[in-house]
């Protein structure tokens, strides 16, 4: 047991350290990400000039909820595993993890956390210089159990956005480039992810079929639960469904797992 | 001239002959644009289902200014994204030698060798979701004021086309030129705002300094209030500036070059 779990801790190890590599990309990335959180600014704030409320939601908690998700985003969106998955498939280098007493999507996972700590650290730059400039829109309802339940609905959240990339990684086996699907399903995420807007400003019906599906956990779920607005009895409902859903996916990552390798060819490698 | 009309001809032709080879991949491609275009129309949709106005904007006017956005980007992505974003890898390479050995201008030949055609079908519906808004609006804009329109659009392009190719030409000093596409997609951001909107700083920095908002404005308001020949001077002015700042720094980068590994 404790062999196994050491594996996975040298996994995790060597991806801290590849991703410390790439800490200007991450760098960039956040800077970039303080001039769409300008924009949300100058959208909201004309938005909200000729009224109060919006959704029964102030400026100020709207702003609260869109720069909570731009810091989510750091500590556990997927950003680019599909496709290291899909290039790890395409050039044969998964041949290895065939030969080894090694669980691929456990190793992969491991990276992923391991990427996610340091640009969680690394977005951590651009907050501190933009705090100033923020501080006055922040606003966070004081409740305990927004904590209690807000840590496992943003684990399970981590791990739903890893399952989706590992899902999209999956299909290399039967396409050759993936690309063109992850982007597409880019656009469905942001929308129904609730980072175009929040989602609870959607017509009611579409909003409560949006709550059976998989993206309004990816982030939305969480941002809602930390941001008040949503309230105990249907975060606790949303923590069961988003359980479903993790235990759904993975079970998705498995079938594709076997199914992908009975078509895959280690040439190479 | 001619020339270069020739040489842009058989390379557009090439492109779409490849495209129909992949005919798959430009399916997936122009649905990823559309998806895409319909995020930015649903926000729209979204906030004026719980307020009137934007910044003094009513809802169908702020659809025209991202329909604009939107006609300007496709154009952009049709004509020059890929050849543009291809730039930083061959210089890395070492393969942008073989824009060197062409018999033409190194940015031409450089910025032009792709077509992309889903981004130029795309273009069709951001004008339809433009032509649409002007309908819901009873606009009837003459010859000139579409004329205008279309030029004002051109010079947008002039000006995106030289972000784009200032922002790409960083890899002949630096030979990396990984973010662009992030960085080039946040700016056009605010595109999709209306002028009116920017207070402070932000006016300064974004309507003033960087021509990211007068792009998509200047167009726009010829089809909203008519002909303003100050923001067409404007825009006119922005774009050869622009143009010139891209055309000076890549060709200052472009004695650094060293082949491969430079």
């Amino acid at each position: 047991m404790l062999a196994s779990v050491e594996k996975y801790r040298q996994a995790f190890l060597v991806g801290i350290q590849s991703n410390i590599v790439y800490r200007w990309n991450f760098a960039v990335r956040g800077f970039f990400s303080l001039f769409h959180l300008a924009v949300v600014f100058i959208l909201w704030g004309a938005a909200f000039a000729g009224t109060d409320r919006i959704g029964g939601f102030d400026l100020r908690q709207t702003l609260t909820y869109f720069i909570t998700l731009l810091v989510l985003q750091f500590f556990i969106s997927a950003f680019n595993e599909d496709y290291q998955i899909s290039e790890e498939i395409r050039n044969g280098i998964i041949n290895q993890f065939l030969l080894k007493p090694i669980n691929y999507f456990l190793y992969r996972f491991s990276i992923f956390v391991a990427a996610r700590l340091v640009s969680g650290a690394l977005v951590l730059l651009p907050l501190i210089v933009a705090f100033p400039f923020i501080k006055d829109s922040l606003t966070f309802p004081l409740d305990g159990w927004r904590l209690a339940v807000g840590v496992p609905a943003l684990a399970m959240s981590a791990l739903i956005q890893f399952s989706i990339a590992y899902c999209f990684g999956m299909l290399t086996f039967w396409f050759l480039e993936i690309q063109g699907f992850v982007i597409l399903s880019m656009a469905v995420e942001a929308v129904l992810g609730g980072q175009v807007f929040p989602l609870d400003l959607m017509p009611d019906a579409i909003f409560r079929v949006a709550r059976f599906l998989p993206f309004y956990y990816q982030m939305y779920f969480p941002g809602a639960i930390i941001t008040g607005r949503i309230e105990l009895p249907q975060a606790l409902q949303g923590l069961v469904i988003q359980a479903g859903w993790v235990g759904v996916l993975l079970l998705v990552n498995q079938i594709l797992w076997r199914r992908g390798l009975r078509r895959h060819t280690a040439v190479g490698g | 001239m001619l020339h270069y009309l020739k040489v842009w001809l058989a390379s557009a032709r090439y492109s779409v002959i490849r495209t129909l080879m992949f005919r798959g991949d430009f399916f997936v491609w122009s649905l990823v644009e559309v998806f895409w275009m319909a995020v930015n129309l649903m926000l729209i949709s979204v906030i004026y289902g719980h307020t009137s106005s934007i910044a003094g904007w009513s809802k169908y006017e702020m659809m025209l200014l991202v329909g604009t956005s939107m006609l300007i980007q496709r154009f952009l992505m049709g004509f020059f994204w890929s050849s543009i974003f291809e730039i930083g890898r061959n210089v890395r390479s070492g393969n942008f030698d073989f824009f060197l050995a062409q018999p033409g201008n190194v940015m031409f030949m450089a910025t032009t060798r792709k077509l992309d055609p889903d981004g130029l079908i795309n273009s069709v519906v951001a004008a339809g979701v433009v032509a649409y808004s002007a309908g819901q609006l009873g606009l009837h804009p003459g010859f000139f004021d579409l004329a205008m329109y279309a030029f004002l659009v051109l010079c947008g392009l002039v000006i995106h086309y030289s972000i784009l190719v200032l922002s790409i030409s960083a890899v002949f000093w630096l030979t990396s030129a990984q973010g662009v596409e992030g960085g080039y997609f946040t700016m056009t951001e605010f595109s999709r705002l209306p002028r009116e909107a920017f207070k402070g700083v932000s006016n300064i920095l974004f309507v003033w300094l960087l021509p990211v908002v007068v792009v998509s404005n200047a167009p726009a308001r010829v089809l909203l209030h008519g002909f303003e020949w100050q923001w067409a001077l404007w825009l006119a002015g922005m774009a050869a500036a622009w143009f010139a700042l891209a055309v000076l720094t890549f060709h200052r980068g472009l004695r650094r070059y060293a082949s491969a590994s430079s």
